[in-house]
C-alpha cells in the first residue's frame, strides 16, 4: 500500500510532519508564514506560498488520517474526522453542524460537489460590500485554475438512483436540473466520500495541496490546536498552540510557540472567528463572529417502490436550482435542491424517532430516497445570520436564530421536496419534522405541511456549509478583512477560508474557498517576496 | 484542563457551566439551579464508571467507561429498550449483550464529543438521574432501574411532543446518540438492510489486507 498512497509515500520520503501527541516538551519554531487549518483554504495557501519559496508551517487541530484509515465505517469516521465527534450543534442545540476536523479539513469528508460561486452572488457582493474586484469575469480564471488543480468536472457516470429520483421528479414537474461537477480522479462510484474516500479518488486538500505543500518543505503539525495569536504592538508575533493527546481531543500540557512574519488563519467559519476572539485582536466595530451563515438545510425522505440503495454510488450528482434565485438574489429566500447519501448511522441521526416506528423507518432504508434543500441565507435584511462567541472554556459556539423569513423558505422547501418525490413515484413521503407522519399522497403531504409548526427542534435542521463570521468588505466598519483576505487592522494577518464570505454562497462552497484562497495567496506571496 | 482561555478569565466557569443547561433552558424554575450541586452531594454517581460499575451488568468487563457514570448506565439500560424497540434481540442473553455493547459505544462516542458537549450531556444526565428533577421534569416516578419499558416510552413521548423546545432537544439528544450508536454498528447493519461496503471494493483495497 505504501507504494501507491501519496501520503504514505510522502511520509516515507521524509516530509516534515509532526504529530502533536508525540511532543513531550514545549517548543518553538519559526517560518516565514504560519497557517492555521489544513482544509480547503489552508491547504491552497500552503501549497502556493511554499511553491513560491516561502517557508511555511501548517497547524491542524485534528489528526492526520489517510487511506490506511479510511475503511468505509461511519462510527469511526464520525468520531475521528468531524468536529466534536459529529456532535457539533448550534448554541440552542437546534441545528446539527457537520464540519471536518482532520488534515484536509471538511474537504476530507465532503461530498465532492464542485460549483463556482454563482454570478448573482458575486455581483451582489460587489454592490453590497464594495467587492467589485471579485466580479464573475475577474474570478473566472481562478475558478478555472482550481477546477484543474482538483480535477473537477461534471460527473460522467449515471447518477445513482437516489440522485436520479431528484432528476425524475424535476423532469415530471418541469423544474430545471443539472449534473453536478465533482472533484474526483478515477472514482470507484462507491459512495463513501463522507467518511474519507477509501480509494484516493477524491481530490480534496488531503491529496492535492497538502502533499504539494509538504513536497516543498512545509512543516505540518497535526494534533496541535491553535489557541491564541499574540500581538506585539500592531503586529502578530506568535501563535500559541496546545498539543493534543493521541485521542485527538484531550489537550496535553505541551505548549508550542510558532513565530512568523505573517499569519494566515484558515480554521474556517466558527473556528476562525473563535481564534480571533480568543486572541482579542483589534475589532473596533465588533464584527468578528457576526454574520455567520450556514445554508440551513431541511430534508424530506421518501419510500420508493423499487430499491434505491441510497448508501451506494457517488453521493451527489444531480441538483436543481429551480428555486435558488427565482425570487431574485435578495427576494424571498432561495434554495438549492440536492440529495444526501444515506448510510445507517447518518439515517439514524437524521430521521427522528424511537421504538418500533424507528425500527420500521430503518428497515426501509434500501427503499429510502432523500432530498435536501439548502437555503441561501444572508441576502436579505431578515437573514442577518448567526453569531460566533466563546464558551467558558474558550471554544467557539454558533448562535443561529432562525428568522420568520427563513421559516417561510423552509416551509416552501418542504412542499417542493415532497412534490418532487411524489412526482418521481414515491409511495410515501415523510418530512424531517417531529410532527410529520408518512404521507401517501401529495395532497395529504401538502395539507400536513400547511399545518406543521415551523419551530426550532421540531423541524430537523442541518448544516454542512459554515460560512462568514470574518466577513470581507471594503468598509472596515462592516467587515473584518478586505477582498484579499487582509485583516483591516492587523497588517501581518490574512484570513483564507469560508469565514470571509459576506453572505452564504448559494452553492456548495468548496470551490469558492479554493478559488479565493488561490487568488489571495498569489497576492500574498508577491507581497512577502518583495 | 482543556481551557483555551487564560486562567483568570475562567474563574467559576465550571460551576456556572454546570448550571447553564438548566438556567438557559428552564429559566424560571428557580430551585433547579442547585440540581447539579445537590446531585453530587446526595450521592448521584458523578465519576466515570470505569470498570467497577460495569462489572455486575456488563458482558465485557474489560471496557473502561470514560464518561458515563454508573447512574448514566442505569439510565440508558432503562431507555434503550424503549428507544430500540423490537430491534433488540428477544433472547435475554443476546439482549443484554446488545444493550451493553450499545451503552459502551455511546460512552466511546461521547468521549469524542469533547469537553463542551460533554458538559451539556452531564447536565442532562444529572437532571434525569437526580430524584427530584427526574420526578418533576421527566415525570418518571421510580429510579431508572425500576422503570418499565412502557414508562420509559411514556417519558420519551412526553419530551418528544412537549411544547418546550428544551425537552424536544433532550429527546433528540437521547434518541440520536442511541440510534446512531446502535444502527451504525456493523452487527446491526442488517436491521437497515445495509450489506456493508461492497465486497469487491473491500477485496481490492489495500487497507483491508491483513498482512
Ligand atoms: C459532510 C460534508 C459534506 C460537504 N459536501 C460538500 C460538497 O459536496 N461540496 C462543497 O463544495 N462543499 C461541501 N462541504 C463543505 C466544504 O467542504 C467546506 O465549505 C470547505 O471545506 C471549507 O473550507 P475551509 O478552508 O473554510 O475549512 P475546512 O476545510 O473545514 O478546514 C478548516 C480546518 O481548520 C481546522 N481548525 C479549526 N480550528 C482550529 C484550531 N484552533 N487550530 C488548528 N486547526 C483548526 C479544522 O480542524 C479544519 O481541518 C461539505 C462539508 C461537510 C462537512
Ligand atoms: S464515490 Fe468516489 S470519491 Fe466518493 S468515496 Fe467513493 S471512490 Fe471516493
Amino acid at each position: 500500500m505504501s507504494l501507491n498512497d501519496r501520503i504514505a509515500r510522502g511520509l516515507e520520503s521524509g516530509w516534515k510532519v509532526t504529530d502533536g501527541a508525540t511532543l513531550t516538551a514545549n517548543h518553538t519554531a519559526e517560518a516565514d508564514v504560519v497557517i492555521v487549518g489544513t482544509g480547503a483554504g489552508g491547504g491552497t495557501t500552503a501549497e502556493i506560498l511554499a511553491k513560491r519559496g516561502l517557508s511555511v508551517i501548517l497547524v491542524e487541530e485534528g489528526r492526520l488520517y489517510y487511506q490506511k484509515d479510511f475503511k468505509m465505517d461511519e462510527l469511526t469516521s464520525y468520531a475521528n474526522l468531524y468536529q466534536e465527534g459529529m456532535s457539533r450543534v448550534t448554541k440552542d442545540g437546534a441545528i446539527a453542524i457537520l464540519q471536518g476536523r482532520c488534515v484536509g479539513g471538511s474537504t476530507t469528508v465532503n461530498w465532492t460537489s464542485s460549483f463556482r460561486t454563482p454570478d448573482a452572488t458575486l455581483n451582489y457582493w460587489g454592490r453590497q460590500f464594495g467587492l467589485e474586484d471579485l466580479s464573475p469575469d475577474a474570478m473566472a480564471p481562478w475558478f478555472a485554475g482550481r477546477e484543474e488543480r482538483h480535477s473537477m468536472s461534471p460527473w460522467d457516470m449515471a447518477p445513482n438512483i437516489n440522485n436520479d429520483i431528484l432528476r425524475q421528479g424535476c423532469e415530471k414537474l418541469g423544474f430545471s436540473w443539472q449534473i453536478i461537477p465533482r472533484n474526483v480522479k478515477g472514482c470507484w462510484n462507491l459512495g463513501y466520500c463522507g467518511v474519507g474516500c477509501p480509494t484516493n479518488a477524491k481530490q480534496g486538500a488531503l491529496l492535492t495541496t497538502i502533499p504539494g505543500a509538504l513536497d516543498h518543505q512545509t512543516h505540518m503539525y497535526h494534533g496541535l490546536r491553535a489557541d491564541r495569536l499574540v500581538m506585539n504592538q500592531d503586529r502578530i508575533e506568535s501563535l500559541q498552540a496546545t498539543a493534543m493527546a493521541s485521542d485527538g481531543i484531550t489537550p496535553t500540557s505541551v505548549q508550542v510557540t510558532l513565530k512568523a512574519r505573517h499569519f494566515v488563519v484558515a480554521a474556517s467559519a466558527i473556528g476562525s472567528p473563535g481564534l480571533l476572539l480568543r486572541s482579542r485582536l483589534p475589532d473596533p466595530y465588533e464584527r468578528v463572529g457576526k454574520r455567520s451563515f450556514i445554508h440551513p438545510v431541511n430534508a424530506s425522505v421518501a419510500k420508493m417502490p423499487k430499491l434505491v440503495d441510497p448508501f451506494y454510488g457517488a453521493p451527489q450528482s444531480v441538483y436543481s436550482d429551480e428555486f435558488n434565485f427565482s425570487s431574485g438574489v435578495d427576494g424571498d429566500v432561495g434554495y438549492k435542491l440536492e440529495v444526501p447519501p444515506l448510510h445507517p448511522a447518518m439515517s439514524a441521526g437524521v430521521v427522528p424517532g424511537h421504538g418500533d416506528a424507528q425500527v420500521k423507518n430503518m428497515a426501509s432504508l434500501p427503499w429510502m430516497q432523500s432530498v435536501i434543500a439548502l437555503l441561501r441565507d444572508g441576502f436579505h435584511a431578515d437573514s442577518p445570520g448567526g453569531t460566533v462567541s466563546l464558551r467558558d472554556d474558550g471554544s467557539p459556539v454558533l448562535d443561529y436564530p432562525v428568522t420568520d423569513y427563513l421559516w417561510q423558505g423552509l416551509r416552501r422547501a418542504f412542499y417542493t421536496m415532497a412534490e418532487i418525490q411524489f412526482a418521481a413515484g414515491a409511495q410515501r413521503v415523510r418530512l424531517m419534522h417531529l410532527d410529520s407522519d408518512w404521507y401517501s399522497s401529495w395532497a395529504d403531504a401538502k395539507a400536513a405541511i400547511d399545518a406543521l409548526p415551523m419551530e426550532l427542534h421540531r423541524v430537523r435542521l442541518f448544516t454542512a456549509h459554515q460560512m462568514g463570521g470574518c466577513g470581507m468588505g471594503s468598509d472596515p466598519k462592516q467587515s473584518v478583512v478586505n477582498s484579499f483576505g487582509e485583516h483591516h487592522h492587523v497588517s501581518n494577518l490574512n484570513i483564507h477560508d469560508a469565514s470571509i464570505f459576506p453572505t452564504s454562497i448559494g452553492a456548495n462552497p468548496q470551490l469558492s474557498v479554493y478559488a479565493l484562497a488561490a487568488r489571495n495567496s498569489t497576492r500574498l506571496a508577491q507581497r512577502l517576496r518583495t | 484542563m482543556s481551557n483555551l482561555l487564560p486562567r483568570h478569565e475562567n474563574q467559576d466557569a465550571a460551576s456556572l457551566n454546570r448550571r447553564s443547561f438548566l438556567r438557559t433552558g428552564l429559566g424560571g424554575a428557580l430551585f433547579l439551579g442547585t440540581v447539579s450541586v445537590t446531585a453530587s452531594l446526595s450521592g448521584c454517581a458523578t465519576a466515570p464508571a470505569d470498570r467497577l460499575g460495569a462489572v455486575e451488568t456488563r458482558m465485557d468487563a474489560s471496557y473502561r467507561f470514560r464518561f458515563l457514570t454508573a447512574d448514566d448506565i442505569d439510565l440508558f439500560e432503562a431507555l434503550l429498550p424503549a428507544i430500540l424497540g423490537s430491534a433488540l434481540p428477544a433472547q435475554p442473553n443476546a439482549r443484554r449483550m446488545a444493550i451493553a455493547g450499545t451503552v459502551e459505544r455511546i460512552d466511546a462516542g461521547i468521549h469524542q464529543f469533547g469537553p463542551a458537549n460533554q458538559k451539556e450531556l452531564r447536565q442532562l444526565f444529572d437532571l434525569l438521574n437526580f430524584g427530584l428533577t427526574r420526578i418533576t421534569i421527566a415525570r418518571v416516578w421510580s429510579p431508572w432501574p425500576q422503570v418499565s419499558t412502557e414508562q420509559a416510552n411514556g417519558f420519551l413521548e412526553r419530551w418528544r411532543s412537549s411544547g418546550i423546545g428544551l425537552f424536544n432537544n433532550g429527546y433528540m439528544a437521547l434518541t440520536k446518540i442511541s440510534n446512531v450508536a446502535f444502527y451504525g454498528y456493523q452487527e446491526n447493519w442488517h436491521l437497515s438492510g445495509y450489506p456493508g461496503p461492497p465486497d469487491w471494493a473491500v477485496q481490492a483495497l489495500p487497507q483491508f489486507r491483513t498482512s
